[in-house]
């Protein structure tokens, strides 16, 4: 087993006294390296909670996450805060780069919070942003870039530290189609060729269709699994939909 | 309904626009004070010289007008920036600009209106304020100052100026800009700054020019003092050179240091120094001009309030210099049978004793040659020489607690000020009563009570052959203060004019020092209240303005440092980027101003020395120490409010970190 990730039973209310709601109920699951698995499910279904207990910026209630072996539950503040520097990378919908770096500042952020040397650093800057197709780029602005362009720099540092694992929160959601299909295929460049093990966050069957395992949540469970196995992306995603179907119709549209 | 909206939107803002309303508040209560003290029927009373003061006030008010509208226009520019995307959206939905601008007119209306009120209602306490720091200064009693309707009109009509002026430019720009604009504006903050290399080269032609001007106002202080009275206008051109050359160098320093410092990748590979550098360079390229500007009025609160501490410590040193009996009489020439003179030396001693008890009565007199032998060696030649008795002298030396001088067949110079001592009198040679009397030295560090440019003490037998210019008796008075201004009316008379042309004037034989005390007092009171409250306001508007610029990118810095907290920088780290970054800021435009306080004190030194008051140097340097103390404490409280609050709002934890 080379397990990278490890959710047991793992609970989280949010509010007090007569209004609380239970976010999460008793997941366990596990993502191996090198896996591509995406979180799916309808809106209130706790798949942003669970990415936001994955990614230690919010506590569990009950139960236990491990992340190469390290149990998160453990940990003070600051070893959060250092696991997410050194194991985590992170993609988001929205507010991914900061505004004031340029791209390549960007990129190298999570190298100068680890006080990298900056020979070392400037190595993996050019190779990421060679790999991600972003090395035209890297005296830019975010905003002089366009929503693609944007992305694949976030993707560029997500994996600049050779994470133990990525997160990826809606990537596409501020995408059009175009760009959300080559979003996509940056990512199954990442798992393929660089070896990354990525867990994302989507409501989109298209999006979802491009990992190599979805998860569907419902009510804070794992209410089904598909797994792509040999199949055609194509068929993957009609497989997806299904399961969607059953779930009862529309996931959440943001 | 926009009425409505706009009333609606003042409550829903009310936080953002505290700070807003704090700082206009404050300012008007500033204004409103200030002109109730220069249109106060009091003050007129008080200080005799207070109406051509009042012209000084009026160009004050006038130049904190100019001052309050930078703010004010700066406060309001603040406002619209916060609501650039709401108004935006308001127009996405219909509305029309003018629909927009009343809203905003609305809105700007009752923020002028309440902070007008309860501007003037602060106002009325810090007016009684200042009016007790005068009368403290005057060493009168404190009594409740009356109003001035003037002053609150004069007020209300410069607060609604400075409001329509500040409106109108904002309403200038609701009505060009485009919508795109309002909304999406914000997302380029960061522009590259162009020609960086300019900007450097700047910084340091500048630094120099700030160096090279305190070093000219020194020098020209030193030709002011020694050589040339009229080289005035040297030493305030020198102010001038220094005050541009703060602006270019505090505007060049925001424009290049940021670029410097991320040309070193070794300090940029560490820790969050490039995400501080970055969140620096666009606040300081936006504001590279205003932070000159505060660079400067924060140099002038530093050398006005020096500069009025001195004067007071000149002005008393000045006073018990020249006039250091409690009162002297000088018989007038002109009058020596005192035919215009109703009072005689006895009937002035009775005038005396009726405000305070003579202690010590010391006759004395000036002799002369009727020859202007010593000073044919200066450029007053053609007055006559004046003698003292050796004798003479040390009594009144010794009355006043300095050492007696022992001459032997020799006379000694003593100079009223350091103008004198360039002046070579080593050649000359007194001779009177049969007798030659050799050059023995010059001095300024004797007691001055011949209002001339200097005297000579010379042998008693000297004397035996000259004329007696001026018969003088200097009298030690009982410690106490008395009515010195009522004693000068008792012991002034009325002269006939010297032809038909000349009216009568009043002529007073008796030099007062309490009257002189008060009279300078007054004066100075008026300076020293109207620098420190320069200073004050300059001060203040500064922290005001930098306090606003950092809580007015709160909610964007929020944003960048939640993503700082999602790559893995601690509580700890991220609020050790905040605090740089929040402290460069408010540190940039307040380094130079205070260090300084240290030429200045020098310099206030060197003018003390200069002017014949070595032993006030030190007084002078503690003035200077404390009042950059001061400065510093206020400062630090001011940026740890800010700070602080800035922390709670942007910092990310754990518990805040969704």
């Amino acid at each position: 087993m080379n397990e990278i990730l490890e959710i047991k039973n793992v609970t989280k209310y949010y509010g007090k006294g007569s209004v609380v709601t239970k976010a999460l109920d008793g997941i366990s699951f596990s993502v191996e390296k090198g896996e591509f698995t995406a979180i799916m499910g309808a809106s209130g279904s706790g798949k942003s909670t669970l990415l936001n207990v994955i990614s230690t910026i919010d506590r569990v209630s009950s139960g236990e996450i491990f992340i190469e072996g390290a149990r998160l539950t453990e940990m003070e503040e600051k070893q959060l805060a250092n696991f997410r520097r050194d194991q985590l990378g992170f993609i988001f919908q929205e507010y991914n780069l900061l505004d004031t770096l340029t791209i390549g500042e960007n990129i190298l952020l999570p190298l100068n919070l680890q006080r990298k040397p900056h020979e070392d650093a400037d190595r993996e800057l050019v190779r990421v942003s060679e790999a991600l197709g972003v090395s035209d780029q890297l005296s830019k602005f975010p905003y002089e870039l366009s929503g693609g362009q944007r992305q694949r720099a976030a993707c560029a540092r997500a994996i600049i530290t050779n994470p133990a694992l990525v997160l990826a929160d809606e990537p596409t959601g501020a995408l059009d189609s175009k760009n959300s299909k080559l979003l996509m295929e940056t990512f199954q460049m990442m798992n393929q060729s660089l070896g990354s093990t990525i867990l994302m966050v989507t409501h989109d069957p298209v999006v979802g269709s491009y990992a190599n395992r979805v998860l569907f949540l419902k009510d804070g469970k794992i209410w089904n699994e598909v797994n792509r196995g040999q199949r055609k992306r194509q068929e993957f995603y009609q497989a997806i939909v299904s399961v969607t179907a059953a779930l009862g119709g529309e996931l959440d549209v943001h | 309904m926009f009425t409505k909206l706009a009333v609606r939107n003042v409550k829903r803002q009310l936080g953002n626009y505290l700070i807003y309303f704090m700082t206009v508040s404050l300012t008007v209560s500033f204004i409103f004070a200030i002109n109730n003290v220069i249109y106060s029927p009091q003050l007129l009373q008080w200080v005799e010289e207070a109406s051509s003061m009042k012209i000084a006030l009026i160009g004050l008010t006038i130049f904190i007008a100019l001052i309050v509208a930078f703010v004010l226009g700066y406060a309001t520019a603040f406002m619209l920036k916060l609501r650039k995307r709401e108004f935006g959206t308001y127009l996405t939905l219909g509305m029309t600009r003018k629909n927009i601008l009343s809203i905003f007119v609305s809105e700007t209306m009752i923020m002028c209106f309440t902070a007008l009120g309860l501007g003037i209602l602060l106002g009325l306490f810090i007016y009684q304020g200042l009016i007790m720091i005068m009368t403290n200064l005057m060493e009168m009693e404190f009594t409740f100052a009356d109003y001035s309707a003037k002053g609150l009109l004069w007020t209300v009509v410069l607060v609604a100026a400075m409001f329509a002026i500040s409106s109108m430019a904002s309403a200038r720009y609701l009505k060009k800009v485009s919508i795109h604009e309002l909304i999406h504006g914000d997302q380029m903050v960061e522009k590259r700054v162009k020609h960086p290399t300019l900007w450097l080269l700047l910084t340091l032609i500048s630094l120099s020019v700030v160096i090279g001007s305190c070093v000219m106002f020194c020098k020209q202080v030193d030709i002011l003092l020694l050589k040339d009275a009229s080289s005035l206008g040297s030493v305030f051109i020198s102010l001038f050179v220094l005050a541009g050359g703060l602006i270019l160098f505090h505007t060049a320093v925001s424009r290049s240091i940021v670029n410097l410092l991320l040309k070193r990748k070794h300090f940029c590979s560490s820790g969050s120094h490039t995400f501080v550098l970055r969140q620096l360079s666009a606040s300081l390229r936006a504001n590279s001009i205003m932070i000159g500007m505060i660079a400067f009025l924060m140099a002038f609160a530093v050398i006005g309030a020096n500069a009025s501490f001195a004067l007071r410590a000149n002005t008393r040193a000045v006073l018990d210099r020249d006039i250091p009996f409690d009162a002297l009489y000088i018989e007038e020439q002109s009058d020596a049978d005192n035919q215009y003179s109703p009072i005689s030396v006895d009937e002035g001693e009775k005038m005396i004793e009726k405000y305070a008890k003579i202690v010590e009565r010391l006759p004395f007199a000036f002799y002369t040659t009727g020859r202007d032998d010593l000073h044919n060696c200066t450029e007053w030649s053609g007055e006559d020489d004046l003698f003292i008795t050796e004798s003479d002298f040390n009594k009144i030396c010794q009355s006043l607690g300095f050492d007696p001088v022992q001459l032997n067949q020799e006379y000694l110079v003593i100079a009223n000020d350091a103008y004198t001592l360039q002046f070579d009198f080593s050649q000359t040679e007194i001779g009177a009563g049969g007798r030659t009397y050799r050059y023995g030295g010059i001095s300024q560090d004797y007691p001055h009570f011949a209002y001339v440019y200097f005297y000579v003490v010379i042998p008693d037998e000297a004397v035996k052959n000259m004329e007696t210019a001026t018969r003088c008796v200097a009298y030690d008075l009982a410690d106490g203060k008395y009515d010195g201004n009522r004693l000068k009316e008792e012991l002034s008379y009325t002269v006939p004019g010297d032809d038909e042309n000349d009216g009568p004037y009043e002529m007073c034989n008796y030099v007062l020092k309490e009257y002189n005390r008060i009279r300078s007092n007054s004066i100075l009171a008026v300076f020293v209240v109207g620098a420190l409250y320069i200073a004050a306001i300059f001060l203040f508007m500064a922290m005001a303005i930098l306090a606003l610029k950092i809580l007015s990118t709160l909610a964007e810095d929020k944003k960048r440092y939640r993503v700082l907290y999602r790559l893995g920088a601690d509580e700890q780290e991220q609020s050790k980027a905040l605090f740089q970054q929040t402290f460069s800021f408010f540190f940039l435009p307040f380094a130079i101003p205070i260090l300084l306080s240290i030429p200045t004190g020098w310099i206030c030194g060197r003018i003390m020395k200069l002017t014949g008051f070595a032993a006030q140097q030190t007084e002078v340097y503690l003035i200077a120490a404390v009042i950059a103390l001061v400065m510093i404490l206020i400062y630090v409280l001011y940026f740890t409010a800010t700070y602080q609050i800035a922390k709670r709002t942007v910092i990310v934890n754990n518990q805040s970190g969704r």
